[in-house]
C-alpha cells in the first residue's frame, strides 16, 4: 500500500521495464512472475482493489461468511496474498495504482490514466495488457430499461457490497449465470425464476467434443453440481425458450414473455439478471491499433498473439481473457507466461529459461483450452440473441439506435462498422461502443451475407475513458521532449 | 429492490441522494448507495429523455452515470462514496441547454475571461 501512496507528482514521467494493466488473474500473476527478477512494474489497476472481477474483494469480502461464494473465489485469496507480498517487498520494485484508469497506450510505451482526478505518464518498455472480460451484450427486447442489469452485476454488487435483490428473474445461459443463482439460493435470497436459454442443438453439438471435458472432470462435475443445487431449491427452471422479450410498465421493466413448451409465459418482477457469457474486454487493445480476428467457436473478436501472448507490437502483449476467453485459471498461467516472455526480450532471463519456466503452465493452458472448447459449443449464446430480428431493439444503449434505424442506414450505404457509426451515430456514445460493438459486427455481416471478420469492428481512439476537460488541460506532457532534452532545458519547465 | 447482506455495525458515511441525506457503508460504490436509497435511475437517455440505471455495474456500460458534487458524467459503479458526497441524476439530454451563467464572455479582458484555475 505504501508504494500507491507514493502518488505521481502532477505531470511526472516516469519509467519502467514492464506495465501491467489489469490486476485480475492474469495482471497479478504477470506481476508476480516479473517481480522475482527486480524487473522495474507499474501495476495500473482501474478498481479500488486487485483481484479483477473474479477475485473482487476475496481478502475483504463484505459478506459475513464468504464461503456462500464457493471455493473457486476464495482460491483466489492465495493469489491476491502472494500479489501483496511482491507490492510489500523490501526492494520496491512493483508500484500498484488502485483507482487508474488507463486512457491511453502509445505504441511508444507510453500510457497515460487518470489517478486522483490527474492524468499521469509512464513509460515502459513492455505493456501486458490484462483488462480482463466483459460479458456479452444481450439485445433483446427491453434489454435497455431500468431493472434490467446483466448477472455479472449481481455477482459484482454481491462480491463489493453485499447487495442482493429478492424476486428477481435470471435470464441466459452459461456457468456464470448458474453461479450467481446457486449463491443467492445459499445465502436464502429468493429466485423467483432462472430461464435457461441454451439451445437443446448446443448438446448434441458439445457431445462431439465431450472427450476433451473429460480431460478435466472436476470441471465437469462442478457444472452439473450448480444445476443440480439449483433444481433442488424448488425454484422454477424454465428451458429451451424462444422469443425472449420485457415488457415495461412506468419506464421500468414489469415482466418478460417467452415461449416455453410452445406456450407463451410470462413472468413478473422488478428486476431482471441477463447472461450469455462473456468476450474479451477489448478497447484498450483495439485503441492500440494491434491486430485482432474473429473467433468462430467463442463467437467474439479477439487479439491476435503468439503463445506467448505477444501482439505484431513488439512490446504489447495480452493475457488472460482479453485475450480470448481462457477463464481464471487460464488467466493466471497466461500472466505467467506473457511475464516470462517479456522477461526474456529485457534480457532479465535467457530464452532458454524462459522456456524452462514456462514448460509447466504451456502445457496446462493446453489442457484447459481442451476443455473449453466444449464449453464453448455446450453454452454457445443463440443466434436471436446475438443478432436481434426485432426492429425496436436498442443496439447502440447510448445514443439509443435500434435495429430498425441501423438497417435503414445499413441500406442507405452504411456497410462496415465505422461508416454506420458516421452516418447514426451507433456506437458514438460514452462506452465508445462496448456494448454495442459486438453486435454491430454480427448485424452487418448478417446483412452482407458475409463472414464476421471481413466486417471489422470501429476503429477505436484514444482516450479509452471519460476525461474531463479541466483534467485534460491540467496535463501538458503530451508534447513533451524526450527525458534527455528535458535534462538540457531543466531551467525553461514550469 | 436492493438490500444489504453486511454487518449492520460497520462503518456508515453520509451521502446525499437527489436532496436526502443517507447513510451507506464507508466504502460502499456509489451505484450500490442508490441501489440502498432506492433510488436507482441513474440518469436520461439523451435521445429520448426515458430514464435508465445502471446495467452492468462493472464500468463497462456507462449506464450509470451521474453527477457527484457537481461533476457530471461520473460512473456511479466506480467511484467510492465519501462523506458529504453529494450524488444527483444526470439530467442532460439532447435538448438541454447550457446555463449561459457558466461563461464568461471571452471579449470583456482576459482577467475575466480566465474562471478555471
Amino acid at each position: 500500500m505504501t508504494n500507491s501512496m507514493q502518488a505521481l507528482s502532477e505531470h511526472a514521467v516516469t519509467s519502467f521495464d514492464i506495465a501491467i494493466i489489469g490486476a485480475g488473474p492474469a495482471g497479478m500473476m504477470a506481476a508476480i512472475t516479473a517481480s522475482a527478477t527486480g524487473a522495474k512494474i507499474v501495476v495500473l489497476n482501474d478498481k479500488p482493489s486487485v483481484g479483477g472481477q473474479i477475485y473482487r474483494n476475496v481478502d475483504r469480502s463484505p459478506l459475513v461468511d464468504s464461503s456462500v461464494l464457493g471455493k473457486d473465489y476464495l482460491a483466489g485469496a492465495d493469489l491476491v496474498a502472494q500479489f501483496n507480498q511482491c507490492i510489500d517487498a523490501e526492494n520496491n520494485n512493483v508500484q500498484i495504482f488502485n483507482n487508474a484508469n488507463v486512457w491511453h497506450i502509445g505504441d511508444d510505451g507510453e500510457l497515460l490514466f487518470s489517478y486522483n482526478g490527474q492524468s499521469n505518464s509512464v513509460q515502459a518498455k513492455q505493456v501486458i495488457v490484462a483488462t480482463g472480460a466483459m460479458e456479452r451484450p444481450f439485445p433483446i427486447p427491453g434489454w435497455h430499461l431500468p431493472g434490467v442489469m446483466s448477472a455479472g452485476s449481481a455477482q459484482v454488487m454481491l462480491k463489493s457490497d453485499a447487495l442482493v435483490t429478492d424476486d428477481a428473474v435470471f435470464v441466459g445461459s452459461g456457468p456464470l449465470l448458474y453461479l450467481i443463482v446457486a449463491q443467492y439460493l445459499r445465502l436464502g435470497v429468493t429466485v423467483k425464476a432462472l430461464i435457461d436459454t441454451t439451445p437443446k442443438t448446443n448438446y448434441v453439438n458439445a457431445m462431439s467434443k465431450a472427450l476433451n471435458a473429460l480431460a478435466q472432470p472436476s470441471m465437469l462435475i462442478k457444472g452439473v453440481g450448480l444445476l443440480n443445487e439449483i433444481r433442488r431449491s424448488g425454484t422454477p427452471v424454465y428451458r429451451f425458450v424462444s422469443e425472449l422479450k420485457i415488457t415495461e410498465s412506468a419506464q421500468k421493466a414489469d415482466s418478460i414473455q417467452f415461449i416455453c413448451k410452445g406456450e407463451q409465459v410470462t413472468l413478473n418482477s422488478d428486476q431482471f439478471f441477463l447472461h450469455q457469457g462473456v468476450i474479451p474486454n477489448l478497447n484498450a487493445t483495439r485503441a492500440l491499433g494491434i491486430q485482432h480476428h474473429w473467433n468462430q467457436q467463442q463467437l467474439c473478436w479477439q487479439p491476435t498473439l503468439d503463445q506467448w501472448g505477444c501482439s505484431d507490437v513488439e512490446h504489447i502483449s495480452v493475457a488472460g481473457d482479453s485475450s480470448g476467453i481462457v477463464g481464471a485459471d487460464g488467466a493466471r498461467l497466461m500472466g505467467h507466461v506473457a511475464a516470462l516472455n517479456c522477461l526474456s526480450k529485457l534480457a532479465l532471463v535467457s530464452q532458454t529459461e524462459r522456456n524452462n519456466q514456462a514448460v509447466d503452465s504451456l502445457r496446462q493452458l493446453a489442457l484447459l483450452n481442451r476443455f473449453r472448447t466444449f464449453i464453448d459449443r455446450l453454452y454457445q449464446p443463440q443466434a436471436a440473441h446475438r443478432i436481434p430480428r426485432d426492429e425496436a431493439t436498442v443496439v447502440c444503449r447510448c445514443e439509443e439506435q435500434n435495429v430498425q434505424q441501423l438497417k435503414y442506414e445499413f441500406d442507405r450505404g452504411a456497410k462496415g462498422p465505422n461508416e454506420l457509426k458516421s452516418m447514426s451515430r451507433c456506437g458514438m456514445g460514452p462506452c465508445q461502443g462496448r456494448m454495442c460493438g459486438t453486435t454491430v459486427s454480427e448485424l452487418l455481416a448478417d446483412w452482407r451475407e458475409e463472414p464476421v471478420g471481413d466486417v471489422g469492428y470501429y476503429r477505436l481512439r484514444s482516450p479509452m475513458r471519460l476525461l474531463s476537460l479541466v483534467e485534460l488541460s491540467k496535463f501538458n506532457t503530451l508534447s513533451a521532449p524526450p527525458p534527455e532534452v528535458v535534462q538540457i532545458h531543466t531551467g525553461s519547465q514550469q | 429492490m436492493f438490500r444489504s447482506l453486511r454487518n449492520t455495525d460497520c462503518e456508515q458515511v453520509a451521502v446525499n441522494i437527489n436532496g436526502n441525506l443517507f447513510q451507506v457503508p464507508a466504502g460502499s460504490s456509489v451505484w450500490a448507495a442508490l441501489a440502498l436509497a432506492k433510488d436507482t435511475i441513474t440518469r436520461m437517455a439523451p435521445v429520448s429523455e426515458q430514464p435508465r440505471s445502471a446495467y452492468c455495474a462493472m464500468g463497462v456500460c456507462f449506464e450509470c452515470l451521474v453527477e457527484i458534487d457537481g461533476q457530471p458524467n461520473r460512473q456511479a459503479c466506480l467511484t467510492q462514496v465519501s462523506a458529504g458526497m453529494h450524488i444527483v441524476k444526470q439530467n442532460i439530454v439532447q435538448s438541454s441547454q447550457a446555463e449561459v451563467a457558466m461563461y464568461q464572455p471571452l471579449c470583456e479582458g482576459n482577467s475575466k475571461g480566465k474562471t478555471h484555475d
